[in-house]
C-alpha cells in the first residue's frame, strides 16, 4: 500500500473513485458516485438493472472515458487512461459476455493471456519466435490447476461448458497479474454448485493476494462472498455497507421491489 | 516437410529463377506484374490479421508510384532512392490517416478507406501541374541499381523478383513473432486483448503502416517498370482486387495471400484484353467464395477428404480428416 | 455563376439528388438489416438502366411499363442473390462483402459481350422545357422528381405501415429477438434484398434518358451513395434522403462552380471528417 501522507487520517485505499459521472446524450448513466476499494477487500456493486454497474466498470478500466470525476489507484491518478495502460498498473476486468479465443484451446487461451501480459518491448516483440517458452507454458498449467480447468486443457473454447467459459476468463485475467481484479457477473447465469465453485475460487483469490470487486445480480453469492457492498440505483450511489447492513436498508430495499427483486 | 513436397518447391524455385529465359519475355512482364500483385496482396495481410477491413491499398500503391516516378524524373534522383522515398512518403500518409481512423469499428473504418482511395484518385487527376493529371504521367525512367539501369524486362523481371523474396521474408518473419501473435489475437477478440493489456490501436496502426510501406514499395516498382501512370488505374476496383486476392487465397495461412494473387493473376491472363478476362475472374471469385469458404488454401485438405470418402475407407470416429480444423495459429 | 446557371444548377441537383436518394435507400436499408454494404449496388443501376434501353428504346414500349419492369425483374434478381450468395455464406460479414464485389465484377464484365461495347444512347421519354422562376429546365429532369417521390413515399409507407415492414424494423433492432417472436428472417432478409434492388435499379431507369449506357456507370452512382448513407448515418432512412440532397446540391451546384472532379473531392474529405468526428452521421444510430 502506498505510503499515508503525514495530515491524512488513514491510509489511501487502493481503488478510489470521486464523483465519477458518465453522460451519455442528455442521460447520465453515472452520477457522482464515489467508490473506495481497500487492499485486501472484496467489494461487491450491485442494483438493479440499468443502475449503471456495467458502466461503472467500463470506466474504472479505461473502457469508457468519465465526463467527469477522477480515478485513482494505488495513489495515482489514472483518470483518462486507456485501458492497456490501466492493466499494466494492475487494474485488470473480465467481461460480462463471454470474451475469449474462441477457436483455440483452452490452454492456448491461458498461454495468449500470458504471453500478451508478459509486457516485454517491442523490439522483442518482432524478433524472437512465438513459440511459447517452457516458463509460460509451466505457468498456464499451474492456472489451469489453480482454477479447476486442467481437465479441459486441449478443448477448444467455444466448446466449453458456460460455466467453465466463465472461469476460463477469470483464469486469463489472473494472467495479467493483477492487484485488483474486477469481475463483471461471474455467476450470473449459473445454477448453485458452480456459483459456489466460483466463488470459492474468487475467495482463494483474494487469500493470495488480490483484491476483488465485483458486479453481480446473484444476491445469495454476493452477500455470503462479499465484505462490503455498494448499491447503485439509477446511477447513483444508494447505499454502501456490509451484507447484513444492506440487505436491511430501507432505501435498497425499496429500489429492488420497485423494478422487481433480483433472485435470491 | 515430405520429400514431395520438398521437391515440389525445388521446381517451382528452379521456374521461378528461370522463367524469363525458358518461356519469354512476355512472361517475363507477366510475372514481374504478378509478383507486384502477390507484394500487394501479402502486405494488406497484417490488417486483416488486426480484423481490420481495408479496402484503401491502392491508395498506398498510387502514393509510392507517384512519388517515385516524380522524384526520379524531375529532381533525377536514382532508383533505390526515389523506390525508398516513395514507400516511406506511402507510410506517413498512412500513418496520419490511420491514425484517427483506426479508431473506428470495422464497417466505418472500410468506408474511410473506401473515400480514401478515392481522394487520392482525385487529387492525382486534379493537380495536374504535379501528375499531369488524366493525360498520364509517362517517360518515367526505367528502374536502375547502384547506377546501372535495368534495361532488359528479364534484368527487371530478376528486380521484381528479389523485391518479393525480401518482402515476404519480411513479412514472414513478423508474422511469425510475437507481434503475429499479437495482431492475431486482436483480430481474434480485441476486447480481450485490451483487457490483457495490449495496445490495441497502437499494434493496428502498425500493421497498417506496414501495409502501406510495401504498397509503396509495390508502386514504385510498378512506376518504372510500366513507365506510364493513369489516375484512375489506382481504383476502388484495384483495391477491392487486392482484398479478395486474400479471400479467395485464404485468410488462415500466410501463404493464402500468395496463392491468391498468383491464381486469380494468372487465372485471367489467358483472356487478356477481352471482357472475358473479368468474366472468369469474378465466376472464380464467387465459386471460391461460395464453395472453399476458408480460402483456396483449404483445398489440398478437402481433395484428401474426398478422396477418402471416395475409396471407400472406413472413416472410424477416430480417423480425422485432413482438412479439418484449418490452423489459427502456426 | 449567373442567376440562371444557379437555378438550373439546383432543379438539377435536386433531381439528380433524388435518384442518389433511391440508391442509397436500398444500400441504408440493406445495412440496417443485414450489416452488409452491398457492394453490387452499382451493377444493379446500371442493369436497370439497361432495361429501359432493351424494353423502351428497342422493343418501343412504354418508358412506364418498362420502368415497372426494370423495378421488377431486378427486385427479383434480389431475392435470387439472396438465397444463391447471401444465405449459404455463413461465415459472416467479409465473405458477404467479397462475393457482393465478385457479383460486382462479374456483371460489370460481362456486360461488355452482352451489350457491346458502345455506350448506348436511351431517347428521351419527355420533350420541351418548362420554366421555373424564368429559367429554361429540361422536362425530363423534372420528371424525375415526382416519379423518385412516390417511390420515396412507397418505401416510407412499406416500412412503417405494413407487416412487413414492421418485421424489417423488429430485425434491425433486434435479430434474435425477432425471430424469436416469428420473423422469418430469411424471408425478410430476401425482401430487403429485393426492395433494395428494385431501388436501384428505378434509379438507374430514372438516369438512363439521360445518361450515355455502359457497363461500368454503376461504379460513380455507387461510390456516390456510399457518401450519402454515411452522411446520413448508415442504417438510417431519413438520413439516406437528406445525405442525398445534400449531395445531389453539391454535385450539381458545386460541381458547376468549381468543377466536377472537385466537388467530388470535397465531398470526399468531407465524408472522411465526418466518419472520424461523428461516425454516425446525422441520424445514425449506435448499432
Amino acid at each position: 500500500m502506498s505510503n499515508p501522507e503525514a495530515h491524512r487520517e488513514k491510509p489511501m485505499a487502493l481503488l478510489e473513485a470521486h464523483h465519477l459521472t458518465k453522460h451519455f446524450g442528455g442521460l447520465a448513466a453515472v452520477n457522482r458516485v464515489d467508490i473506495t476499494v481497500e487492499e485486501g477487500e472484496i467489494v461487491g456493486l450491485i442494483g438493479p438493472n440499468g443502475a449503471g454497474k456495467t458502466t461503472c466498470f467500463n470506466l474504472l478500466s479505461g473502457f469508457l472515458p468519465p465526463t467527469a470525476g477522477t480515478i485513482t489507484f494505488n495513489g495515482e491518478d489514472i483518470t483518462g487512461l486507456r485501458p492497456h495502460q490501466i492493466v499494466a498498473r494492475g487494474l485488470v476486468r473480465t467481461f460480462q459476455l463471454t470474451t475469449l479465443f474462441q477457436d483455440m484451446t483452452v490452454l492456448e487461451n491461458v498461454l495468449l493471456g500470458l504471453h500478451l501480459t508478459s509486457r516485454r518491448g517491442l523490439g522483442q516483440a518482432l524478433w524472437h519466435r512465438h513459440a511459447f517458452p517452457h516458463d509460460e507454458i509451466a505457468r498456464s498449467h499451474e492456472v489451469l490447476e489453480f482454477t479447476g480447468l486442467a481437465s479441459h486443457a486441449e478443448q477448444l473454447a467455444k466448446n466449453l461448458p458456460h460455466g467453465h467459459q466463465r472461469t476460463l476468463g477469470i483464469a486469463m485475467a489472473l494472467a495479467a497479474r493483477p492487484r485488483l481484479l474486477m469481475l463483471d457477473e461471474p455467476v450470473t447465469g449459473m445454477n448453485f454448485e458452480e456459483s459456489q465453485r466460483i466463488m470459492g475460487l474468487v475467495q482463494t483469490i483474494r487469500d493470495r493476494g488480490t483484491t476483488i470487486l465485483l458486479v453481480e445480480h446473484n444476491m445469495r453469492a454476493v452477500m455470503s462472498t462479499c465484505e462490503r457492498i455498494v448499491v447503485l440505483s439509477f446511477g447513483q450511489k444508494l447505499a454502501e455497507g456490509t451484507a447484513a447492513e444492506v440487505s436491511t436498508n430501507r432505501d435498497v430495499i425499496a429500489a429492488y421491489l420497485g423494478t422487481g427483486s433480483a433472485h435470491a | 516437410m515430405k520429400p514431395k513436397t520438398v521437391a515440389m518447391f525445388f521446381i517451382l524455385g528452379v521456374v521461378v529463377l528461370l522463367l524469363p529465359h525458358l518461356a519469354g519475355k512476355y512472361y517475363a512482364h507477366l510475372f514481374s506484374l504478378v509478383f507486384v500483385n502477390v507484394i500487394l496482396a501479402a502486405s494488406l495481410r497484417p490488417s486483416l490479421l488486426c480484423g481490420q477491413l481495408n479496402i484503401g491499398h491502392s491508395a498506398f500503391m498510387s502514393i509510392g508510384a507517384y512519388t517515385s516516378a516524380l522524384l526520379a524524373k524531375k529532381l533525377g534522383l536514382p532508383f533505390e532512392l526515389s523506390l525508398l522515398c516513395g514507400a516511406l512518403i506511402a507510410t506517413l500518409v498512412g500513418l496520419s490517416i490511420g491514425y484517427p481512423a483506426l479508431r473506428l469499428r470495422g464497417v466505418y473504418f472500410a468506408m474511410v478507406t473506401v473515400a480514401f482511395v478515392e481522394v487520392i484518385r482525385l487529387i492525382a487527376q486534379i493537380w495536374v501541374s504535379l501528375t499531369r493529371g488524366m493525360s498520364g504521367l509517362s517517360a518515367i525512367p526505367k528502374p536502375s541499381i547502384l547506377g546501372l539501369v535495368l534495361e532488359t524486362k528479364t534484368e527487371q523481371y530478376y528486380l521484381a523478383l528479389v523485391l518479393l523474396l525480401l518482402v515476404l521474408l519480411i513479412l514472414y518473419k513478423v508474422e511469425h513473432s510475437r507481434l503475429g501473435l499479437i495482431w492475431k489475437s486482436i483480430g481474434m477478440a480485441d476486447n480481450l486483448a485490451t483487457s490483457l493489456g495490449v495496445n490495441v490501436a497502437g499494434y493496428k496502426l502498425l500493421a497498417f503502416a506496414l501495409g502501406c510501406f510495401f504498397a509503396g514499395v509495390a508502386g514504385a516498382f510498378y512506376a518504372h517498370f510500366i513507365r506510364f501512370l493513369f489516375p484512375p488505374e489506382f481504383s476502388f476496383l484495384m483495391a477491392t482486387n487486392i482484398l479478395v486476392y486474400n479471400f479467395v487465397g485464404g485468410k488462415g495461412s500466410f501463404v493464402g495471400p500468395i496463392v491468391g494473387a498468383v491464381f486469380l493473376s494468372l487465372l485471367s491472363e489467358p483472356f487478356r484484353g477481352s471482357p472475358y478476362e473479368t468474366i472468369f475472374f469474378s465466376i472464380a471469385m464467387l465459386l471460391t467464395i461460395l464453395l472453399l469458404p476458408g480460402g483456396l488454401i483449404t483445398l489440398p485438405g478437402k481433395l484428401a477428404s474426398l478422396r477418402q470418402w471416395g475409396s471407400g475407407a472406413a472413416l472410424s470416429p477416430t480417423t480425422v480428416p485432413a482438412g479439418a480444423g484449418v490452423a489459427v495459429h502456426e | 455563376m449567373t442567376f440562371e446557371l444557379l437555378i438550373q444548377s439546383m432543379v438539377y441537383g435536386l433531381s439528380i439528388g433524388s435518384t442518389y436518394i433511391l440508391m442509397a435507400l436500398g444500400l441504408t436499408l440493406m445495412f440496417g438489416m443485414m450489416h452488409i454494404i452491398n457492394f453490387a449496388h452499382g451493377a444493379i443501376y446500371m442493369l436497370g438502366a439497361y432495361v429501359i434501353y432493351y424494353v423502351f428504346d428497342q422493343w418501343g414500349a412504354a418508358y412506364f411499363v418498362a420502368f415497372l419492369l426494370s423495378m421488377l425483374l431486378l427486385g427479383a434478381f434480389g431475392f435470387v442473390v439472396e438465397r444463391v450468395i447471401y444465405r449459404p455464406i455463413k461465415g459472416g460479414i467479409e465473405p458477404t462483402l467479397v462475393a457482393l464485389l465478385a457479383l460486382t465484377t462479374f456483371l460489370q464484365a460481362a456486360g461488355y459481350p452482352v451489350f457491346g461495347p458502345l455506350d448506348k444512347d436511351v431517347p428521351s421519354v419527355f420533350e420541351g422545357t418548362r420554366q421555373i422562376l424564368g429559367v429554361a429546365i429540361s422536362v425530363e429532369r423534372l420528371m424525375i422528381l415526382p416519379i423518385a417521390g412516390v417511390l420515396v413515399l412507397g418505401l416510407y409507407l412499406f416500412i412503417n405501415k405494413t407487416k412487413m415492414g414492421a418485421a424489417m424494423r423488429a430485425i434491425e433492432q433486434d435479430k434474435e429477438a425477432a425471430a424469436l417472436q416469428g420473423v422469418n428472417v430469411n424471408v425478410v432478409n430476401a425482401l430487403a434484398f429485393a426492395v433494395g434492388f428494385a431501388l436501384a435499379a428505378a434509379s438507374g431507369a430514372l438516369m438512363a434518358p439521360i445518361l450515355k449506357l455502359d457497363p461500368m456507370m454503376g461504379e460513380q452512382p455507387l461510390l456516390k451513395a456510399f457518401i450519402i448513407i454515411t452522411l446520413g448515418g448508415l442504417g438510417s432512412i431519413p438520413g439516406a434522403i437528406l445525405g442525398g440532397l445534400i449531395l445531389g446540391f453539391i454535385d450539381s451546384v458545386g460541381a458547376t462552380a468549381v468543377g466536377v472532379e472537385q466537388a467530388f473531392l470535397m465531398s470526399f474529405l468531407f465524408i472522411i471528417l465526418l466518419l472520424l468526428f461523428k461516425p454516425n452521421g446525422l441520424f445514425g444510430h449506435e448499432a
